[in-house]
């Protein structure tokens, strides 16, 4: 087992400490662990490649749309809950076109609205479509939602509580567990995309992590230590953050599946 | 809270005082005014699209002259005729129906080890999930790397040290790279499967298995009757992702082999958007992203239907 494990992790050992040997002792000793810690790779990569400017575009993306798809799917689920009326029930089931629909049958009146709205290849119109996983969303709170005990917000309601006090106050903080879990794994979707950016974003000073790595093959061809390097800076951010999440990625993950 | 709400709904209108009828009625439609935005993304992002796509397969626009013609069904003609557009799908049906098979092969043995106990479980468990994790489309790109068809090639050196042998053409030969797509997306693929069918394997009373080795079943019997059976629901589920994800798939043949030697990675998608984004044949893609998302819409409905008898028959 121990053994098949390896064969899956060498290739990873394989590329991570190959980043920090010279070309020659890579080829000397490609398994061995490094005899002196050699940074010349990273140096080359991040003077090369504009790494920082893209990990802030991947960021302030993931974050906007993020925030967008939890405001609209937890809205909805909300609005769903307080009033189960005939109308309601409809549209919910309507909503489950947003489930089948791939995002590939959309795509190219998207990027034509895009055109139109002069949002193509700019951040913001990448968030415009990144909201339609609102939807799914949507789903995965409306199913906790229904679990949660209705006499809390009766009790706020008898109290006096407006809906939108409802929402803000008592809903909101309640759905947080569900929250997490659909934020982490939307997350990863976002940062990890490369056909949406690569369809609607075409500027080099725009691009996503992703798309930077996809963009500077070329510029590696040759240089294989490069290129590894480049693609380890790239992985940092989502191993971070997928330790810290672990719990939350493996709900999700469940989640997403048993209800889709 | 949905059973909770009609029975106000109800009470609300009749044999009220009027000021309290108001109230109701404003508070319901502050509640309805929580569905705008979802109403907004759902007409703007899917409805609005949706129609322009079945409309546009039926037209020959260019999207730059501004006089549209009804071309009838010639474009879903066409598509079936297109050399590119059949060898996209030709290809994807294959990978979707060889990852999903050779993922579900892998994945499950997997799970049922890893269920075990062993030294270092969840750092193995870890190793194989961590594929998982980052983009599909950089590890594309490392593994093009890994397979380069030239002398240079990871795997070609490797073998070239080892065994004297190649330099094989894993990414320029036609049948070579059908299968390393393939084989790279099981590699991406199996530890998260059998991370599903772990979770499934894990609500198995372990009293079953204890009774079958009493009453002398081999290890063998006891995977094909006890837990075989009773993963058939992950199965389903899991399999269904397989094949939706990979009617999908797209990032990684692209960016392994851009689709190539040729057409031999072709996919729906790409072929959607090189002909629909890059070259302006929007009556042509519309007709493919129409035939896909029915395509895709099956499934999903079998996936409902199938999902739904066998919870049926379990409980």
């Amino acid at each position: 087992m121990i053994g098949l494990a390896c064969l899956v992790g060498v290739p990873l050992y394989y590329i991570v400490v190959n980043t920090v040997k010279t070309q020659e002792e890579m080829a000397r000793s490609p398994l061995a662990l490094p005899t002196k810690l050699f940074l010349d790779n990273y140096q080359r990569v991040f003077e090369t490649v504009p790494l920082g400017r893209s990990f802030l575009n991947t960021l302030i993306l993931t974050v906007a749309s993020i925030l967008a798809m939890l405001f609209v799917g937890s809205t909805a689920a909300y609005a769903m809950a307080m009033r189960a009326s005939r109308f309601n029930r409809f549209f919910g089931a309507l909503l489950l076109l947003g489930f089948i629909v791939p995002g590939q049958s959309t795509l190219i009146p998207l990027y034509r609205m895009l055109v139109d709205a002069e949002l193509v290849d700019t951040l913001r119109g990448l968030v415009v479509i990144y909201t339609g996983g609102s939807i799914f969303v949507y789903f995965l709170i409306q199913g906790y939602i229904s679990r949660l005990p209705f006499e809390i917000i009766e009790a706020a309601r008898i109290d006096g509580a407006g809906p939108f006090q409802i929402y803000w106050r008592i809903v909101l903080p309640l759905i947080r567990p569900i929250l997490a879990t659909v934020g982490v794994f939307q997350t990863m979707w976002i940062w990890n995309d490369f056909i949406t950016p690569s369809v609607f974003l075409s500027s080099p000073e725009k691009q996503t992590l992703v798309m930077q790595v996809y963009r500077s093959v070329g510029e590696f061809s040759t240089d294989w230590p490069g290129f590894m390097t480049m693609s380890v800076i790239v992985l940092i951010p989502m191993v971070v953050f997928f330790i810290l999440t672990q719990r939350h990625i493996v709900n999700g993950l469940l989640a997403g599946s048993v209800k889709s | 809270m949905a059973p909770a709400e009609t029975s106000t709904e109800v009470s609300a209108g009749a044999g009220r005082p009027p000021r309290i009828r108001w109230a109701r009625a404003r508070e319901t439609s502050a509640n309805q005014l929580f569905l705008v935005p979802v109403a907004l993304v759902f007409v703007v992002l899917l409805v609005v699209p949706l129609t322009q796509t079945f409309y546009w397969s039926f037209t020959d626009f260019t999207g730059y002259s501004a006089e549209v013609k009804f071309v009838g069904l010639s474009n879903y003609g066409k598509v079936l005729t297109d050399p590119s557009m059949l060898a996209g799908l030709g290809f994807t049906l294959a990978f979707t129906i060889g990852s999903a098979v050779l993922i579900t092969v892998v994945a499950i043995p997997l799970a049922v080890v890893l269920n075990k106990k062993f030294f270092a479980r969840n750092f193995v468990r870890s190793v194989f999930f961590f594929p998982a994790i980052p983009s599909i489309a950089i590890l594309g790109l490392v593994w093009g790397y890994i397979l380069s068809p030239l002398g240079s090639g990871v795997l070609n050196s490797v073998l070239e040290s080892l065994f004297h042998a190649g330099p094989y053409p894993w990414l320029s030969d036609a049948t070579l790279a059908r299968v390393s797509v393939i084989v790279v997306a099981v590699w991406g693929g199996a530890g998260w499967h059998a991370m599903l069918y772990l979770a499934y394997l894990q609500s198995i009373p372990s009293d079953y298995y204890e009774v079958a080795t009493i009453d002398g079943a081999s290890a063998r019997q006891q995977f094909f009757h006890i837990t075989l059976p009773l993963l058939t629901p992950a199965i389903v589920i899991s399999n269904f992702l397989l094949m939706t994800g990979g009617l999908k798939v797209y990032d990684l043949p692209y960016t392994l082999t851009k689709g190539g030697p040729g057409f031999a990675t072709y996919t729906i998608t790409q072929s959607i958007i090189t002909s629909g984004v890059a070259q302006g044949r929007y009556g042509l893609a519309s007709a493919l992203a129409v035939l896909f998302t029915i395509a895709v819409g099956i499934v999903a409905v079998a996936q409902l239907w199938v999902s739904r008898r066998i919870e049926r028959r379990v409980l």
